[in-house]
């Protein structure tokens, strides 16, 4: 295709969108051409059939039956039209091409061109939309053009030919021949791509030929009444003025052999002219159908359903698998200066939002009484109603309500607030009678401020006991005294909990497994309270420090004493050292004495060596790096000679008696709490280092045991009545446990570092029993 | 009338011990007998001048009541005809002598062809005694309590044995007869904690050893030529062991069994098979090893107790105390729970216990099987008593009573207990050797 060609095709758009705008088509035979888009729709191949049919009467016409027709001077324009209808496809597709293309860039920058872009535009527009849907014309209905484009295309209309021409290239030499030739062909592309089929429908209309209106025009003698010519040879005049003649005319005795030679006799008929016409069998089945009274069309159902092609129902899919005009993605230029200049207002401050009024009701229900049901809501309590009037409420009570006059004084003597009730029945003879109750607004006045003043709110206490009973149910929640009569208002406290449910559920002894059951073994050896043991990580050996002066340790499974370490004082307190690669553990000895020992038993000289090692690393630089006032708190110090042979390796003293030891889980460091020493009352020792320090300023309450978590660098501290947890690598008090007891005496941490547990002053005392016991727990 | 009266059952009576068989018919016997009435018409049906006394067992369990009483617990009729299996009764242990020791007795081990008994102890002692209650020998080397004693090899003129204790060393003796001389063969270290008990394989090449530090060790028992371990001399105890000798050769371990996840209580060899080894600890496992290939062939492993599905018949309990039988390829093992479980090494299966023996009080440390029987075996318990049980009774069959203590005190533990040829030996707290007669 030759640029120019490319070039013409739109303009042969226009031409033909104009042309089919003034078709008269659809007026002239409303009858038989189906619905439009019936036509359309039901089969894509038809514009082609169609098509060859249109072209065919210029061609073949002399050869089908003769028949003159007078179509065939306006059938050129349609022709073109529907040939150039395809190029009008055609260019459309490039013309959209070419806006795909420029989707990206917005046409606002060339505003010389733009009004005559836009005028492109709106005749592509135009083009695609005739030639996709012809009807647009005829029901307008789904135009949804705007403004703007409607005027343009308005305008195009008028000048539409005027553009033809002017948009012929200079040079043009195609004529006619050519252009038609260039029709053909297009056809036959349009035919082997198949594309747009459906928009080569429309009105080429190949039903012409058949059309029973243009039947008369085929007459070339005009219209005249034959009978005039019965007395001449011819029949009439051609255009050219030349007669017409009439037919030969053969005599009978032809005409019967004719007659009996031509299987076609009974269906050939003469026509005005008198030459005979052999009707076809659709021809025949027209008559046939005409004798009946039938609807000559055999396609014809007159009873089909209707289809409402155009309903307000919007369609989820389109019914034109046109493509989306280019106007659809663009956005409106009109619009959006329309909104600048409203947001440029608003900016400005000139367009103000309109200040809402507050509606203010003009009137209130004066009647709203409190018997409206309100949202349910737990703390609501309604108002207690007034009591209803009674008998002796009555102007005319029966006698008996009537009070005798010493029941008349009794009542006058009360005080009013004490009266039972406030009124004396009294009788009268009629209700007109009855004189005004002097004390209404009193009472009314009353009783506002009973409903005021006495709030009902349900005060559910918070207290629910921990202990295992529930001291009272019943409570009086607050009196509402009205006029005479006191109300008091019982309830229950909304506790219905069952006392037994608040006892914490004990787990059968099954479950608590290995549970302590057996005495299996007992250690015989001490002869005063023991006061400590301790069983080594390995869990062979046992160590328990009495009040005997002694420390013992024991083989666990055979309950045998290995060794006794006579201190002079009192063991208060044994911790092994939970290393498994050091052997050692700590005592504490009277006032504040706490000695490190490895034990000589039980022991590998590797491991005894390694714990040798370990114990007396800080005693190098020990001297002179300690300040002053960790030396006033402990004091580290080499055991005597005699004492090393007996095992001892370090000696810290305390300035008070230590209570507790518990070492942290590598071994190293070691907390001591001495809960009478103060804000010394806890410190923790390097046993490689000989240092001592002290974590806390400053603590609250006794403190009476202190613990390292198994796995994180946390140090739990107990008081009484709180359980402190710090964290020792921010030094900052991560939460304060709340036990409620009044004294809590151990504690000890799941090894897996979960879960606390807290033994209260109850289990304290199983340790202080003369004997060590090791219950069967392997 | 009195016919009637007396109900009678349809028995015949049938041994597997061949001088005692009689003949094999069905003869009616009054109901209401028991055991020493059958053994009566036994003794009567022989026709042997000096009765013997039977037992009498029905479908392999021993009768403790009378013929009626069982038919009726069985819910068997009279018109059955039962089959009462009769065995040469064991005689109830009689107590022979106890020999004095200075401490607690950790060991025990008889020979019976020397009538020598070969004690660990407390005091760090090794002794050996004779019948007559003499202290033969006194081995002095050891710096910590005995655990464990074994005989490695005993001929005319000398003995040899092993003893191991809790400073983690196994030494070897040798005692020569003849000229009453004693001597430390060499000294086995390698331990990492106290050794608990010392095994020696039917071969007598090697000897095994079991300790608390979860090992099991192998050694061979030659004698070696010169040190084999770099003896770590600890500054501390080179100083206390002054009487230590220099010439004591040191022995390393010919291989480490591991795979214990607690400490290793006892150990056992296999009393045919030298190579099969079995071992009990305090991870609740009896395991069994092949020696060659150092691998552990199979576990009786019973772990933690489930309560939900309360299997009781595995063990779940610390093993204290393992013993294999010659004759009836068991092992016994005693444990904390207060039980002896009877297992078959030989079966697949990982759990079953083939019989749990339920009597003792207290922790059963120590078992120990018949040398002559394949039912009977020993057991020994901290609640003093030892217990003799025949496998085809659940009930024991003679218990041998604690010794008396003052009102108060706890009773004497018993730690060991040894069956060797007619001999109970057993050894605890009360610092007593013990000898019982136990004659079948």
């Amino acid at each position: 295709m030759s640029p120019a060609q490319k070039k013409k095709f739109p303009q042969k758009d226009c031409s033909s969108s104009t042309m089919k705008r003034v078709r008269p088509v659809p007026k002239a035979a409303p009858a038989l051409q189906p619905p439009p888009k019936a036509n359309k729709k039901p089969n894509a191949t038809k514009p082609f059939v169609s098509v060859a049919i249109a072209r065919a009467p210029s061609t073949t016409i002399g050869k089908s039956n003769g028949r003159p027709s007078a179509s065939i001077t306006p059938k050129r324009p349609l022709k073109q039209q529907s040939n150039s209808l395809e190029h009008g496809e055609d260019s459309d597709d490039e013309e959209f091409g070419d806006v795909t293309i420029d989707m990206g860039s917005d046409e606002e920058g060339d505003d010389d061109s733009e009004q005559e872009g836009d005028d492109e535009d709106f005749e592509d527009e135009e083009d695609f939309e005739g030639s996709g849907n012809d009807e647009q014309e005829v029901f307008p209905i789904g135009e949804d053009d705007d403004e703007k484009s409607e005027v343009n295309s308005a305008g195009r209309e008028e000048d539409g030919s005027e553009t033809e021409e002017d948009d012929y290239m200079p040079g043009d030499s195609l004529d006619e021949e050519e252009l038609k030739e260039e029709d053909l062909e297009k056809v036959a592309m349009s035919n082997d791509n198949g594309a747009y089929k459906k928009k080569l429908l429309p009105e080429i209309d190949p039903v012409y030929d058949s059309d029973s209106s243009t039947e008369d025009v085929t007459n070339t003698v005009g219209n005249i009444p034959l009978e005039w010519y019965n007395d001449y040879p011819h029949i009439g005049y051609d255009l050219d003025g030349k007669k017409v003649l009439r037919p030969a005319k053969g005599d009978e005795l032809e005409k019967f052999l004719a007659t009996m030679d031509d299987p076609d006799t009974w269906r050939s008929v003469t026509d005005r002219e008198g030459k005979e016409v052999v009707l076809n069998d659709e021809e025949l089945d027209i008559i046939r159908r005409l004798q009946e009274g039938a609807i000559p069309d055999a396609g014809y159902d007159p009873y089909e359903p209707t289809v409402e092609w155009f309903t307000s129902k919007v369609e989820v899919m389109p019914l034109t698998a046109k493509p989306e005009p280019k106007r659809r993605f663009v956005p409106s230029k009109w619009e959006a200066k329309t909104i600048m200049k409203i947001v440029r207002a608003i900016r400005e401050g000139r367009i103000v939002p309109r200040k809402t009024t507050a509606q203010k009701p003009s009137y209130y229900n004066l009647w709203t009484n409190d018997d409206k049901p309100r949202e349910d809501h737990i703390m609501h309590i309604p108002a207690p109603k007034m009591r209803l009037p009674e008998h002796d409420e009555s102007y005319n009570p029966p006698a008996e309500y009537l009070p005798t006059e010493k029941e008349r004084q009794e009542w006058e003597a009360t005080d009013r607030e004490d009266r039972p009730r406030n009124y004396l029945p009294m009788k009268y003879s009629s209700l007109r009678s009855v004189p005004a109750y002097n004390r209404f607004i009193q009472e009314r006045f009353e009783r506002c401020l009973d409903l005021y003043l006495a709030p009902r709110v349900r005060k559910n206490r918070a207290c629910i006991p921990s202990c295992y009973y529930l001291y009272s149910f019943g409570r009086i929640l607050s009196t509402i005294s009205h006029n005479t009569t006191t109300f008091l208002f019982y309830w229950n406290q909304q506790l219905n909990i069952d006392p037994e449910s608040l006892i914490p559920k004990l787990p059968s002894p099954k479950d608590l497994q290995p549970f302590p059951s057996t005495l299996s073994l007992t250690f015989i050896g001490h002869t005063n309270r023991i006061r400590c043991f301790s069983i080594d990580p390995t869990g062979l050996y046992l160590l328990s420090g009495s009040d005997d002066n002694t420390l013992r340790m024991w083989e666990i499974t055979t309950g045998r004493c290995l060794h006794t370490w006579n201190v002079d004082d009192i063991v208060h307190f044994v911790a092994w050292n939970p290393n498994r690669d050091l052997w050692c553990f700590a005592a504490s000895v009277g006032h504040g004495r706490v000695v490190v020992i490895s034990p000589p038993e039980a022991c590998s000289p590797e491991l005894a060596a390694v714990t040798d090692v370990y114990l007396r690393a800080g005693f190098a630089p020990i001297q002179g790096s300690v300040d002053g006032e960790k030396d006033k708190a402990v004091k580290w110090a080499k055991p005597t000679e005699q004492e090393e042979e007996d095992g001892y390796r370090l000696v810290i003293q305390h300035s008070q008696s230590v209570k507790q030891i518990t070492w942290h889980r590598k071994g190293d460091y070691f907390a001591t709490v001495a809960p009478d020493a103060q804000n010394l009352a806890v410190l923790i020792h390097q046993t490689t280092k000989h240092q001592t320090q002290s974590p806390f300023k400053k603590l609250k309450g006794l403190v009476q045991r202190a613990l390292f978590h198994p796995i994180k660098p946390i140090f739990f501290v107990a008081t009484q009545r709180y359980v402190r947890v710090y964290n020792l690598m921010k030094q900052e008090l991560v939460k304060t446990l709340q036990t409620g007891v009044k004294w809590v005496s151990s504690l000890d941490i799941h090894p897996g570092g979960r879960r606390q547990c807290h033994y209260w002053e109850l289990l304290q005392t199983v340790m202080l029993v003369r004997y060590g016991f090791v219950f069967n727990f392997v | 009338m009195s016919q009637e009266e007396v109900t009678q059952v349809q028995v015949r009576f049938v041994t597997q011990q061949r001088k005692y068989a009689v003949i094999d018919s069905a003869i009616l016997v009054p109901a209401r007998l028991k055991r020493y009435g059958l053994s009566e018409i036994v003794n009567h049906l022989l026709g042997s001048e000096n009765p013997v006394p039977f037992d009498f067992l029905i479908e392999g369990q021993f009768l403790r009541t009378s013929l009626s009483e069982y038919l009726e617990n069985a819910g068997l009729s009279t018109e059955n005809l039962i089959t009462i299996e009769y065995v040469e009764s064991m005689l109830p242990p009689t107590p022979m002598s106890s020999f004095q020791h200075d401490d607690w007795i950790s060991s025990v081990k008889g020979f019976s062809q020397h009538s020598l008994f070969l004690t660990g102890s407390y005091d760090n002692y090794v002794r050996i005694w004779n019948t007559s209650g003499e202290c033969v020998s006194t081995f002095r080397d050891h710096t910590a309590p005995v655990k464990d004693v074994a005989w490695l090899e005993v001929d005319e003129t000398q003995a040899t044995c092993l003893s191991a204790s809790q400073d983690q060393s196994v030494l070897a003796w040798q005692y020569s007869f003849s000229s009453d001389d004693q001597t430390v063969l060499y000294e086995c270290k390698g331990h990492k904690a106290s050794v608990e008990s010392v095994a020696v394989d039917p071969s007598k090449q090697h000897f095994a050893t079991a300790s608390w530090d979860s090992t099991i060790k192998i050694w061979t028992s030659s004698i070696p030529t010169e040190d084999e371990t770099d003896y770590v001399e600890d500054a501390r105890h080179k100083r206390r062991k002054t009487h230590k000798t220099d010439d004591r050769k040191s022995k390393s371990a010919a291989s480490t069994l591991e795979g214990h996840v607690g400490p290793v209580s006892s150990v056992v060899f296999d009393s045919q098979d030298a190579n099969a080894l079995y071992s009990g600890g305090w991870d609740h496992s009896v395991r069994i090893w092949d020696v060659e290939q150092r691998v552990n062939v199979s576990t009786k492993v019973m772990t933690n107790h489930d309560v939900n599905t309360n299997r009781i018949q595995n063990c779940e309990k610390v093993v204290y105390g393992i013993a294999h039988s010659p004759h009836s390829k068991l092992l016994a093992s005693g444990h904390a729970d207060k039980t002896v479980r009877l297992w078959d090494p030989r079966a697949d299966d990982v759990t079953v216990v083939k019989l749990t023996l339920i009597s003792h009080t207290l922790w059963v440390p120590t078992v120990s099987w018949s040398p002559t029987s394949a039912y009977m075996l020993v057991s020994g318990s901290y609640d003093g008593t030892c217990k003799l049980w025949d496998i085809r009774s659940k009930a024991p069959v003679y218990t041998i009573a604690a010794p008396l203590v003052a009102k108060g005190e706890a009773t004497k533990k018993v730690f060991t207990v040894d069956w060797e040829g007619e001999r109970i030996l057993s050894g605890g707290e009360d610092c007593q050797l013990r000898i019982h007669s136990a004659k079948m």
